[in-house]
């Protein structure tokens, strides 16, 4: 008989044992999940509550405008401050389910007389969907090997910085609750598959809709999950199932997702739908035959409608081709397209090139954002070949996908952590069942044993006994790593077990200080504010942003227009609460190619432009003096690339390197660089601070030169205390009619004639 | 008396300055001609070529073919330049000679380098006409610069110049026929050993195999360094990347190689162990592959200190 | 376009005499008549009322898309409301069939046909609330 390795108590009636597990996974995930929330508070903590970065500025403005006027004018919101003098339609022009939801959240608390700010629940939103998300991944990869894998795979998604990054208290933007969707939705559409319900595949639908209400990256499962299907039916594996699962998440799915006014009409136009439109087809016409065949025994009957029903798919592949050729689908846009033609960005769309979160991914962010995930996930791949049930095609398509997309672009890891933590869970929880299980393999010689199914344990797993797929010892040998066998399994000893649970729960231990560490020290800071530590260990706290912008608020009339680089106009319009020419939303290239041309020209082409655009401040962020590195001189080079798509003949980039090539600021800069208003703007007055003494710049590293530039169209407003930013203010036209040049010459030369002594004339006799 | 000489002296440079902007034309319209559509730049030349009140423009590549000069970007680029300038010979006479291509190679025409103050190479000048009909609409007289940003290729370089010139430049890309005869060949090869490979094609392990190959591929940063165009290693023979946002092309494979001994080991302990008859070689098996763990995760790490400085933690090594 | 294709294909009567009529007339005919006959033998009333369902569905989702194409498709919206409660329901109705079919049984195993009835009942509520919205 079976030995057992340790005791377990024998007089435990299986109902007590059901029960205590279910009430250890309840407080499991209770304690996952407030691991989750406490581990995304870092910020809250160290800072203050406040919202972070970017992007997430508008979305709490828009917010803001939902909570205190109702859906309706959020709806028709028309914003004549954004994009001025173009104005941004608002409402059709966002995915509306994140500020939908924290309007729900924040009715339902003043309902409930419990007056929570809004900024709060903006800020608080992310780290509660991450719960959520916690919960969802456990319910995926339930269903994928069981209970036990899902509470490890919700404790990886729980703490794991990869998801993180994007999902702390005060990162206000669409992944916070997407993340959340998009495992829900692969968990009820899982799900479906595998009762063949058309319940789930309505709840799928259903949260497709609110994933494609709430971010752009739902095209991500408009495409893996017609991809599961066909490689599925490749398989052979077509049934009634999936038929059932497949045709009423489409049919609904797709009709909700064109009701979010932003998506339109592009789910039957475009070619990142075509996809799902052809798998449709397509088993619409297996399902017929499959129907058919049923009817009729006749051979040369099914080889005809075999050929009839190829020739139908052939055609209507070729009719979708002629389609997007004519023009009637719109091919892939640009942003979609570039994943594939990595280098088409570069030349025809330097915006897109040009956001930092674009940028191929080098292996030490996956090794940083994954840790110990990042190897166990082929084991979990390989774990999966070893199953191969119709759920674990799909994470072994999803993990290939996410993995090359997670290489082209920094932005895709966040879709790429969820496939990992499963696998990762689905590997080590594989691991934890053979070693923590007590049974021991019988010792025979050359008898195979009986399967160590014991109704005692629950946690076993019955092996099946199916023959060998390839003949011989290796076949013998590859039956045995897929579990297809009935040889003897098991683990001799205490010894054996307790290395390898030793090293796995050091490695688990090892996980989590590594994620409290990247948590609190990389992805925790608003960015908004910055914070240093000084000579004598204290922390500073760099505020100069907040400090600029409520300058702006404070000092100048309502309907100032202020021009400054696409990156800050959503700040600047949530904090400073001003007019902005263009902001993060880049829909317009040529207005930012105007702000760039104006940026890079001399001060005498960019004022017109300036005043064209009824240009009050001009804003500029520089990092010379406390080396603050993501300012805009580095970025200038980006402003003059776009400027010069648009003006190819005025703006040329070589122009503002040395004629070595190099890009330097320093005595050996070309002339068009230092006549540039961008030059101007973050230099004016720098010597002033260093004393008599040559100034450096510390992000460049280079001394600048001894006279620095001179302005004659706009003037100095407002620089921060650390000189991050920096606020100028454009001159009216001249009184006298001047060119503003020549009046500031003529103020220069008479404030220099009034040092001279007056001259004495005698007076002649 | 002396004045006349004197005169005729002074006159003498300006005789030079005032040949006719036909004659001009017509000369490097003949040089064009004789070389394949580029014009060998010398002083003079020079001149015709940048001639204050030219009606044509005209394109020069400055370069330094010499192998002293040790300019590898020039050799390469030279046949995608010279392309461009057949492919220009083969437009209609009446606008052919509205725009001339120049070849100054630094050894020939060291004072023209002097004169625009040239001082890397390869460099494409454009030097737009200043009159005619063919001006440029912002009037600047000053030469554009081709910026390489698109390579140094031919169709980037034709496309940018036929921005300037009267009628875009008829360049076409020759046709790549071994491209064409490998795609053939492969489909072929394919067609006909279908039914040898078709096992292999169903068979769940190969398609394993290949699934981990690709993973382990991606997440070792090999698209970074395919689209950021790395190279194998560093300048010195070090193949690590200074910075945290960087990497070298063996860098993928080691990272690979780690990432795939692990997840083995892994495998190993839950797939192959168990199966042990022997309670020794399982507990040998066993401690092999946890060490294997321990060390090579050590040594991850360690690599990983070495790209983020600020890593606090480390285990074995 | 698959709505073609569906449409065309669902309808045993039509596609396949024409596919049939390359090969000889004679077999077609038999092959096609032995069909009828099997299906009429072998299908329960309840499934040949939902067949009947089908095929109205089929119509009416070819005479909208017809319309479209010859005479206008203003208001887009409202076409693909139309249309798409016809692909909709259809679907959701052939999904029915296959669950409450008896030869299907060892693959339902969790949908018992009550089930499967309630199912399809959400669905066409869920899939109707969406029409509506959209149709303007």
């Amino acid at each position: 008989m079976a030995t057992k390795a340790y005791t377990l108590p024998t007089d435990i009636p299986t109902e007590t044992v059901t029960n205590i597990r279910s009430l250890l996974r309840i407080v499991s995930l209770a304690l996952i999940s407030a691991a989750a929330i406490s581990s995304r508070l870092f910020a809250v903590v160290n800072f203050e509550s406040i919202i972070h970065e970017f992007d997430p500025w508008f979305n709490y403005r828009a917010t803001r405008l939902l909570a205190a006027k109702g859906f309706y004018a959020f709806w028709n919101w028309f914003d004549p401050t954004a994009w001025y003098p173009l104005g941004r339609v608002v409402g059709g022009t966002i995915y509306p389910g994140l500020m939908a939801t924290s309007g729900v959240i924040y009715n339902v608390l003043h309902a409930l007389n419990l007056p929570v700010d809004i900024r709060n629940i903006c800020v608080l939103l992310a780290p509660g969907f991450s719960a959520l998300t916690a919960w969802s991944t456990y319910m995926f990869t339930k269903e994928l090997k069981d209970e036990s894998a899902g509470l490890l795979a919700a404790a990886f998604i729980g703490i794991v910085p990869g998801y993180i990054s994007r999902s702390v208290a005060g990162s206000y933007d669409n992944e916070a609750i997407a993340i959340f969707l998009l495992m829900f939705t692969f968990f009820c559409w899982i799900k479906a598959l595998k009762l063949g319900s058309a319940f789930f595949g309505t709840l799928a639908a259903l949260f497709y809709f609110y994933m494609v209400a709430a971010w752009g990256g739902y095209a991500f499962i408009t495409n893996m999950i017609p991809l599961h299907a066909l490689t599925l039916i490749l398989m052979g594996r077509f049934s009634s199932r999936l038929y059932v699962a497949y045709s009423s998440w489409y049919a609904i799915g797709t009709l909700a997702s064109m009701q979010v006014p932003f998506v339109g009409f592009q789910p039957v136009r475009t070619s990142e739908h075509m996809a799902a439109l052809g798998v449709f087809g397509l088993l619409q016409i297996i399902a017929f035959s499959e129907l058919v065949r049923s009817h009729v025994s006749s051979k040369q009957f099914q080889t005809l409608l075999y050929a009839s029903v190829i020739g139908m798919g052939v055609l209507g592949f070729s009719g979708i081709v002629g389609l997007t050729y004519k023009g009637w689908i719109a091919p892939w846009t640009g942003r979609f397209y570039s994943l594939w033609d990595t280098g088409y960005a570069k030349k025809y769309i330097p915006i897109i090139a040009s956001v930092s979160e674009h940028q191929p991914t080098a292996w030490p962010s996956f090794f940083m954002d994954l840790h110990i995930l990042i190897f166990l996930f082929p084991a979990g791949v390989v774990m999966c070949f070893s199953k191969l049930r119709d759920e674990h095609i799909f994470v072994i398509l999803y993990s290939v996908v996410a993995s090359y997309f997670a290489g082209v672009m920094v932005r895709l890891m966040l879709t790429l952590t969820p496939v990992v933590c499963v696998s990762a869970a689905v590997a080590l929880s594989s691991l934890l069942d053979t070693y923590i299980d007590p049974t021991e393999p019988v010792l025979e010689e050359g008898e195979s044993a009986e399967s160590e199914a014991t109704p005692q344990d629950p946690t076993k797993k019955v092996k099946k006994t199916t023959p060998p797929s390839n003949s011989g010892s290796f076949g013998e040998y590859l039956a045995r790593f897929t579990g297809n066998t009935d040889k003897p399994r098991g683990i001799f000893g205490v010894s054996n077990r307790l290395i390898v649970l030793f090293n796995t729960f050091g490695m688990l231990v090892f996980f989590v200080i590594h994620c409290t560490w990247v948590t609190s020290n990389a992805y925790s800071s608003p960015s908004v504010v910055l914070a240093s530590t000084g000579a004598d260990g204290n922390a500073h706290i760099i505020d100069d942003f907040r400090e600029a912008y409520y300058w702006l608020r404070q000092n100048t009339p309502e309907d100032t227009v202020v021009m400054s680089w696409w990156d800050y106009g959503y700040q600047i319009a949530g904090m400073a609460n001003r007019t902005t020419l263009v902001d993060n939303n880049t829909w317009n290239n040529t207005h930012i190619a105007t702000v760039g041309k104006a940026m890079s020209s001399p001060e005498e082409v960019a004022y017109p432009i300036l005043r064209k655009h009824d240009v009050d401040y001009v804003l500029i962020i520089f990092g010379g003096l406390i080396g603050y590195s993501g300012d805009d001189i580095n970025k200038f080079l980006w402003m003059v690339r776009i400027a010069q798509g648009v003006w190819p003949d005025e703006i040329q980039e070589p122009n503002y390197f040395t004629k070595t090539g190099e890009y330097r600021v320093d005595d050996r800069a070309s002339e068009t660089m230092k006549n540039s208003l961008m030059y101007k703007m973050s230099y004016y007055r720098f010597n002033e601070l260093f004393g008599g003494q040559q100034a450096v710049d510390r992000v460049r590293g280079q001394q600048m030169p001894k006279e620095g530039p001179v302005l004659d169209y706009i003037e100095e407003a407002f620089t921060s205390e650390n000189w991050i930013v920096r606020i100028y203010q454009v001159r009216k036209e001249d009184l006298l009619g001047r060119d503003l040049k020549v009046a500031n010459a003529f103020e220069q030369g008479r404030k220099r004639k009034k040092t001279k002594p007056p001259v004495r004339r005698r007076a002649l006799a | 008396m002396l004045l006349l000489p004197l005169l005729t002296l002074l006159a003498l440079p300006f005789c030079q300055a005032l040949i006719s902007k036909d004659q001009a034309r017509e000369e490097l319209t003949k040089l064009a001609a004789a070389n394949n559509g580029v014009v060998n730049v010398d002083e003079h030349t020079f001149e015709l070529l940048t001639l204050p009140d030219r009606e044509w423009s005209s394109t020069i590549v400055f370069t330094a073919m010499d192998p002293r000069r040790k300019c590898g970007p020039c050799k390469g680029f030279q046949p995608a330049y010279d392309s461009v300038a057949k492919a220009w010979t083969k437009v209609a006479q009446e606008h052919r000679n509205q725009h001339f291509f120049g070849y100054a190679n630094f050894e020939d025409a060291m004072t023209v380098f002097q004169k625009v103050g040239i001082q890397s190479a390869p460099l494409v000048y454009l030097y737009p006409a200043t009159e005619g009909p063919y001006k440029a609409p912002s009037g600047r007289t000053t030469p554009l610069v081709y910026d390489f940003s698109g390579g140094f290729d031919a169709e980037p370089l034709a496309q940018y110049l036929s921005r300037h010139t009267p009628v875009p430049i008829p360049y076409k890309p020759p046709v790549d026929w071994m491209k064409y005869a490998t795609i053939g060949a492969t489909l072929l090869i394919a067609v006909t050993a279908l039914r040898v490979i078709s096992p292999l094609l169903k068979s769940r392990w190969v398609w394993a195999i290949g699934t981990v190959l690709t993973i382990l591929t991606m997440t070792g940063g090999f698209m970074f360094v395919r689209i950021r165009e790395m190279p194998y290693t560093g300048n010195d023979g070090q193949w690590i990347a200074a910075g945290y946002q960087n990497q070298f092309g063996q860098e993928t494979q080691v990272v690979g190689l780690l990432y795939g001994l692990l997840s083995a080991s892994f495998l190993m302990l839950t797939m192959v162990a168990p199966y042990q008859t022997s309670p020794r070689r399982q507990q040998w098996q066993v401690w092999l592959w946890s060490a294997v763990i321990c060390i090579i995760f050590s040594v991850l790490v360690s690599l990983f200190r070495v790209k983020n400085r600020g890593y606090p933690f480390k285990l074995l090594i | 376009m698959a709505p073609k294709s569906t449409a065309a294909a669902k309808q045993p009567t039509t596609s396949t005499p024409s596919a049939l009529h390359e090969t000889s007339p004679a077999a077609a005919g038999n092959a096609v008549q032995s069909l009828l006959k099997a299906y009429n033998e072998t299908t329960s009333p309840r499934l040949k009322l939902i067949d009947a369902f089908l095929v109205f569905l089929m119509i009416a989702g070819v005479l909208q898309f017809v319309y479209c194409v010859l005479v206008t498709n203003f208001p887009f919206n409202a076409f693909l409301a139309g249309f798409g409660s016809c692909v909709g329901q259809f679907v959701l109705t052939a999904s029915l069939r296959s669950q409450v079919n008896p030869a299907n049984r060892n693959e339902f195993k969790d949908v018992s046909p009550e089930r499967a009835f309630a199912d399809f009942a959400l669905g066409s509520v869920v899939l109707h609330f969406f029409v509506y919205n959209f149709l303007g």
